[in-house]
């Protein structure tokens, strides 16, 4: 087992993977780089990396194909580096099973919190009590309290919280959620998902208009907001 | 068969298009005028036919009476019989009926006693009388009728032949007004007097052409025309004695989905002379003029479909490629953005941990890429300020001296590139020397991106122009490249571009073009490609 984590960036712009070499080397990481679909394949097969990330927009295939193919040998996480102009492409490269996405430009903070919620299962199981400010989210049990008072959740409503709180830091597209709760046959009831995400905010958010727990991820999904871990 | 039909078949299979419309004066008009079979043969009688009945009939009269002696009674009236039948069926019904009443009378007076009136004594005389009307009126009949077939063979062969004539010339036509103007010309062939053709402009019609050549419309035409415009139906001529146009008017559907009916028509309109009702011919005349009208409507609205059907391609392509620029226009901007705000984030937020080395190197990327920023942002400067055709500054430029501002600029933004300036002492020329710089500029850093090995810039005289050069060593443009840098197109760059090369060669064009020059690409002896920019030579700085 190696002591730092290896991270293969993927990306055609030498720039890119210049900076990123610098911040991710600095931030306590190991990197190799890979310029195209292929060689990143290539590199995942050779140097077995902890976490890619993935450019959307490579020269010889795109980037979903990367994770289609990646995803039929291994659950390794991906993060997509996206752009704008890319809204499709990502939501699909979620739902293929990217862990999660940056929009380009990015500061390598929000890369490096992406990385480490993406990293952060890998080296620990999962935990039957999620604690958070004074929420206490006890999965096992099927309880939430906040400061104490236990709150009402109806069994629906929990599951989303669960599913939501178990991949805190991470986004979880409509669709994930969706398949999660409901089944697969409601993965596209996404009006359905907002009415519930509004009343789960209503319950645990100290300002529903202003949820600092449950973020939106415009037009891809929802995120738990979770308080940096100290980095390694 | 009906002649309709055949004409239909002939249409059917030389124009692929019959599929376009339904001709309506085929179809929804009234309904068809059938050869005139029960007409044709009790035609009035021409002059030239009864003078030739009355010969004939004189002729074997006289024979009949001298050789009166010599031949039977019965002879004689075979060849009276004889005589009446050449006439019915040489010169129709109603000669035929007039020879038999002058043949029996010619006989009676001759032959019958009593002889020299035409009294008839004898009941049976009636009888041959009455066979002789009969077998001329059989005769002409039959007679008259055969012309008729005759007739409408040599119509029907008419006409499909001026039909024919004309589905190969208006399918060669290549826009409105030619195919209108063929079908003008065969409509004068047809309806044998003046026609005119006027076209619709700005809800208005407008005289086109008219035939014979110096016909000169009168008012009566242009406001026949007019109601048949307004009205989207036929406006007939009016008969001779009346006020009015002498001319028939049809409008023409300009545009596919109009259907016939009243309202205003949208197309041109055709006028022709009207036929003399007393023309044999005028049946196949009237028919194949309602087939040219028909045939002219279907080359329109082919025309307006192929016309529509490109304009619409036209703007597929140019949607494609103003798609293919925002892309890459967006990858261009956004890789130096991400690479600057990543690496000064990585400062500020790492930058304790960075060794020193990777510090120097991250301002140097940020450098670079805030570099390469500005010349994006310049160029798209550039592309706005040439597409909102802000007039260009010129002024006497030595274009070597451009020539070499390129090269030294381009040298410094990328030190490692082999970059040779063979320039020539190069005569002034009228341009802006910012925009020649940026274009020789965009040309260089095209070649420094995409291809590796020495790059040379040369200048030269060519004939009238001097020729600013950039030739590679790599391995020529690919042809939908080559073949853009050729078009007149000036509004994006061409499908199957790298990115990055969304901006340059777009701008190299404008700037060429707005320097009232050319972009103009070729290939070098080693197979590199050669980017040229030919500007014109004033005559004054010879």
């Amino acid at each position: 087992m190696r002591d730092r984590d290896l991270i293969l960036i993927v990306d055609d712009e030498p720039q890119i993977q210049r900076f990123l070499g610098h911040a991710l080397v600095a931030a306590g990481y190991d990197t190799c780089t890979a310029g195209n679909g292929a060689e990143a394949l290539a590199q995942i097969a050779a140097q077995e990396p902890d976490l890619v990330i993935l450019d959307l927009g490579l020269p010889d295939m795109n980037g979903k194909e990367v994770i289609e193919r990646l995803r039929l040998r291994s659950d390794l996480p991906v993060i997509v580096l996206s752009a704008h102009d890319q809204e499709m492409e990502k939501i699909m490269a979620l739902d293929l099973g990217a862990n999660d996405f940056v929009a380009k430009p990015f500061g390598i903070g929000e890369l490096l919190a992406r990385l480490r919620a993406s990293l952060r299962p890998r080296r620990a199981t999962r935990p039957e009590v999620i604690r958070q400010g004074g929420l206490v989210i006890d999965l096992g049990a099927h309880l939430v309290s906040r400061d104490g008072e236990t709150l009402r959740l109806t069994p629906k409503e929990f599951d989303l919280l669960a599913a939501l709180a178990a991949n805190g830091g991470r986004v979880m597209t409509h669709h994930k959620l969706l398949q999660l709760v409901w089944g697969p046959a409601h993965v596209d009831d996404v009006p359905y998902l907002r009415v519930f995400i509004g009343q789960l905010r209503q319950k645990l958010e100290p300002d529903p208009a202003k949820p600092a727990l449950i973020l939106t991820e415009p037009g891809v999904g929802y995120r738990w907001a979770q308080p940096e871990e100290s980095p390694p | 068969m009906d002649y309709r039909m055949t004409c239909k078949e002939v249409i059917k299979t030389m124009d692929k298009s019959h599929r376009v419309t339904p001709d309506r004066r085929m179809k929804s008009q009234s309904p068809p005028r059938l050869p005139s079979d029960e007409r044709r043969w009790m035609t009035a009688p021409r002059l030239s036919g009864i003078l030739g009945a009355a010969v004939l009939l004189i002729t074997v009269t006289l024979l009949a009476r001298n050789l009166h002696e010599l031949l039977p009674e019965n002879v004689s009236i075979l060849l009276f019989l004889m005589i009446v039948l050449v006439c019915a069926a040489a010169f129709g019904f109603w000669v035929g009926i007039a020879s038999a009443l002058g043949a029996i009378a010619a006989f009676n007076l001759l032959f019958l006693e009593p002889h020299f009136t035409l009294h008839v004594a004898k009941p049976q005389d009636l009888i041959t009388l009455a066979l002789f009307l009969l077998a001329a009126g059989l005769t002409g009949f039959l007679a008259g009728r055969l012309r008729e077939q005759v007739d409408a063979a040599n119509g029907r062969a008419a006409a499909l032949e001026v039909i024919s004539q004309l589905s190969a010339e208006l399918a060669g036509a290549d826009n409105a007004e030619d195919a209108i103007r063929v079908a003008l010309r065969h409509l004068h062939g047809l309806a044998q007097g003046p026609v005119l053709a006027l076209m619709p402009q700005d809800g208005n019609l407008r005289p086109l052409a008219a035939l014979p050549a110096g016909y000169v419309p009168e008012a009566s035409d242009l406001d026949a025309a007019d109601i048949a415009f307004r009205r989207g139906r036929a406006e007939l001529a009016s008969a001779k004695g009346w006020s009015g146009s002498r001319l028939s008017f049809y409008p023409l559907a300009g545009e596919t989905g109009r259907g016939p009916g009243p309202g205003p028509a949208r197309g041109p309109v055709l006028g022709h002379a009207r036929l003399s009702p007393d023309r044999s011919d005028r049946e196949w005349r009237e028919q194949a003029i309602e087939v040219v009208l028909g045939q002219a409507e279907q080359a329109l609205q082919r025309l307006a479909l192929t016309e529509r059907a490109e304009a619409e391609r036209r703007r597929a392509a140019s949607e494609e490629t103003r798609a293919a620029l925002l892309a890459s226009l967006s990858h261009d901007l956004r890789t130096p953005l991400s690479t600057i705000l990543g690496a000064v984030t990585t400062l500020r937020e790492l930058g304790a941990t960075l060794p020193a080395d990777s510090q120097t190197d991250l301002l140097e990327a940020i450098e670079e890429e805030s570099q390469r920023l500005a010349r994006y942002v310049e160029k798209l400067l550039q592309v706005t300020r040439l597409q909102a055709g802000i007039a260009v500054q010129m002024t006497w430029v030595d274009a070597g001296d451009a020539a070499q501002s390129a090269v030294q600029r381009a040298r410094r933004a990328w030190p490692k590139a082999r970059i040779l300036a063979e320039v020539e002492p190069l005569p002034m020329i009228r341009a802006e020397a910012g925009l020649l710089e940026q274009a020789l500029f965009n040309l260089v850093e095209n070649a420094v991106k995409y291809t590796s090995g020495p790059i040379r810039v040369t200048g030269a005289v060519e004939g009238a122009e001097v020729v600013l050069k950039v030739i590679d060593s790599g391995k020529g443009l690919p042809p939908s490249l080559a073949e853009w840098i050729a078009s007149d197109e000036t509004t994006g760059a061409p499908q199957g571009v790298p990115q990055g090369m969304g901006l340059g060669l777009p701008i190299c064009k404008g700037i060429a073009r707005a320097l009232g020059g050319r972009l103009t690409a070729g290939r070098s002896a080693s197979g590199g490609a050669v980017l040229a920019i030919r500007l014109p030579v004033p005559p004054a700085s010879e």
